[in-house]
């Protein structure tokens, strides 16, 4: 079996700069009088290592700041490792905030485009799934109004509709979608579902360990931007919680 | 680098869209809309007109509407593109720290959205030099080549002012003095040849007018519109040749400039 995502010793430093010269003014007084630069080195990520087969739904848990968004970062190719090695095979469909991109001034129709674009598909292939993603999105009696007259839960459902429906091989969901109501959250999960069974890759990354063990095979467990544990779903989720539990 | 282009060929739907986007944006809630494109050369026109045939008439030159015309065309073209991209990058950090993109995309739709303005407002000057009794001759032909030299000029410039512009934020208000200078030292509404031979400046004599247009490729690429739509003449080829050099010059730096730190504009801008 191949590897849709491989992470390769990865590691991922930030540079906080706490005074940063950010006109050419405060750069020519930096010269004449230094101050203390005072920046801060911060891992994110440090070795990790990981691999997710082609097909498999694959779970990524860990407390906050363990550095799961930043490893959906480097899939997604928004952030560069500092060192190591990320390689995905295939399109990856950022879900990283849905609707990024739209723009309020311009119709649903176009944004739909726009977004579709967005994410580096051809002309030919927006117009193909065109209707597809509006009829996903219940949206259709809206669809030539501008975005800035729609709701936040509507631009939220045509973002869904838009990133769900162009097709990756590798599908990136971060925490839960708090998309719309109930009756469509159920139809994101039933995509999410249809995805699996076609085969598809799919990250899923969330403090809810119950869908994490409901939805993946195996999952990797993050701690302070260390790989902690990983393996099959219930092992890795049943360690966390004991490591939790001991703190409680 | 070959790598960087087929994902660039990947992503033409987004370069296509974007530059739409910029032309729709521009024009959205205006009362006349896309007419501005015509209008605006020609509102310039006529200013630069009364200002140097009627209040200022010891200046003139014959046929002053068509003279300026053709320079200022061009020159819109290039100081739009400039200014626009400065804020190309960081007016699309959230993009840019969204989803992933080949970047170059930003700077290039900016310039290659106002082509399309230029290429629209080509039409009024093709009008206004049948009024006007412009000379048609075969140096039209020329016109494409000059356009594609100030549009290597042109990107060469967008791609190192918008990644200066992650880094500094007044790279745009420095660029506004900048640009006015600029305006300034390219002869669109004067002739070159009011330019003196030989003027002496501490000690140093200089010749003006050669200086104009060594140092400056807009000032020889507008000379060359205007030869060619104006005279009716051939361009002088060492010049335009030799600018051809510089601009491809230019693109190749900013490019490299735009490469070095485009991996790390997600967590700059």
């Amino acid at each position: 079996m191949s590897a849709a995502v491989s992470f390769d010793d990865v590691s991922k430093r930030f540079v906080l700069r706490h005074e940063r010269a950010y006109t050419v003014l405060e750069s020519v007084i930096g010269l004449v009088k230094p101050t203390r630069r005072s920046t801060e080195e911060f891992w994110a990520l440090r070795e990790v290592s990981f691999e997710i087969v082609a097909g498999e739904t694959f779970g990524i848990i860990g407390p906050n700041g363990a550095g799961k968004s930043t490893v959906l970062k480097l899939m997604a190719r928004i952030l560069e490792p500092t060192s190591g090695e990320v390689t995905v095979r295939g399109r990856i469909s950022p879900l990283l905030e849905l609707g990024a991109g739209f723009h309020p001034e311009l119709t649903g129709r176009e944004n739909v485009y726009l977004n579709a674009a967005l994410f580096g598909v051809s002309q030919a292939e927006a117009q193909d799934r065109y209707d597809q993603i509006v009829e996903f999105s219940e949206l259709r009696d809206f669809i030539d109004a501008p975005l800035k007259h729609y709701s936040s839960g509507m631009y939220m459902r045509l973002g869904f509709a838009v990133a769900a429906n162009i097709i990756p091989d590798v599908l990136l969901v971060d925490e839960f979608l708090a998309v719309g109501d109930e009756a469509f959250q159920k139809k994101c999960l039933s995509k999410i579902e249809e995805f699996r069974r076609e085969g598809r890759t799919i990250v899923f990354v969330s403090h809810s360990l119950r869908t994490v063990e409901d939805l993946c095979s195996r999952a990797l467990w993050l701690d302070h931007g260390r790989v902690e544990a990983i393996g099959p779903t219930a092992d890795v989720v049943e360690r966390y919680l004991e490591s939790v539990g001991t703190g409680a | 680098m070959l790598q960087t282009w087929r994902e660039l060929l990947q992503y033409r739907f987004l370069l296509k869209q974007l530059i739409i986007l910029n032309l729709k944006v521009r024009y959205k809630n205006s009362v006349l809309g896309f007419l501005w494109t015509f209008l605006n050369p020609l509102f310039m026109m006529l200013v630069f007109t009364v200002l140097f045939t009627i209040m200022l008439p010891q200046a003139s030159v014959p046929n002053f509407p068509l003279f300026v015309l053709v320079a200022l065309l061009p020159w819109q073209f290039f100081s739009n593109s400039v200014m626009m991209s400065t804020s190309s990058v960081v007016g699309n950090a959230h993009l840019i720290k969204k989803v992933y993109f080949p970047r170059e995309v930003l700077p290039l739709s900016t310039v290659l959205s106002n082509l399309v303005n230029f290429a629209l407002a080509l039409v009024v000057l093709f009008g206004m030099m049948v009024v006007l009794r412009g000379p048609f001759t075969i140096w039209i032909l020329l016109l494409p080549l000059i356009i594609a030299v100030q549009l290597i000029f042109t990107l060469g410039c967008a791609f190192f002012l918008s990644t200066a512009t992650v880094f500094y934020r007044d790279v745009p208000m420095i660029m506004d003095v900048l640009m006015l200078a600029w305006f300034f030292l390219t002869p669109i509404f004067y002739p070159i040849s009011i330019l003196p031979q030989s003027r002496e400046l501490l000690g140093v004599v200089l010749n003006v007018q050669r200086l104009a247009y060594i140092l400056n490729p807009m000032a020889s690429l507008i000379a060359s519109y205007r030869v060619i739509l104006y005279d009716g003449s051939p361009p002088a080829w060492d010049f335009l040749l030799r600018t051809t050099v510089t601009a491809i010059g230019f693109l190749i730096l900013g490019y490299l400039f735009f490469r070095r730190f485009r991996r790390s504009m997600a967590e700059e801008v």
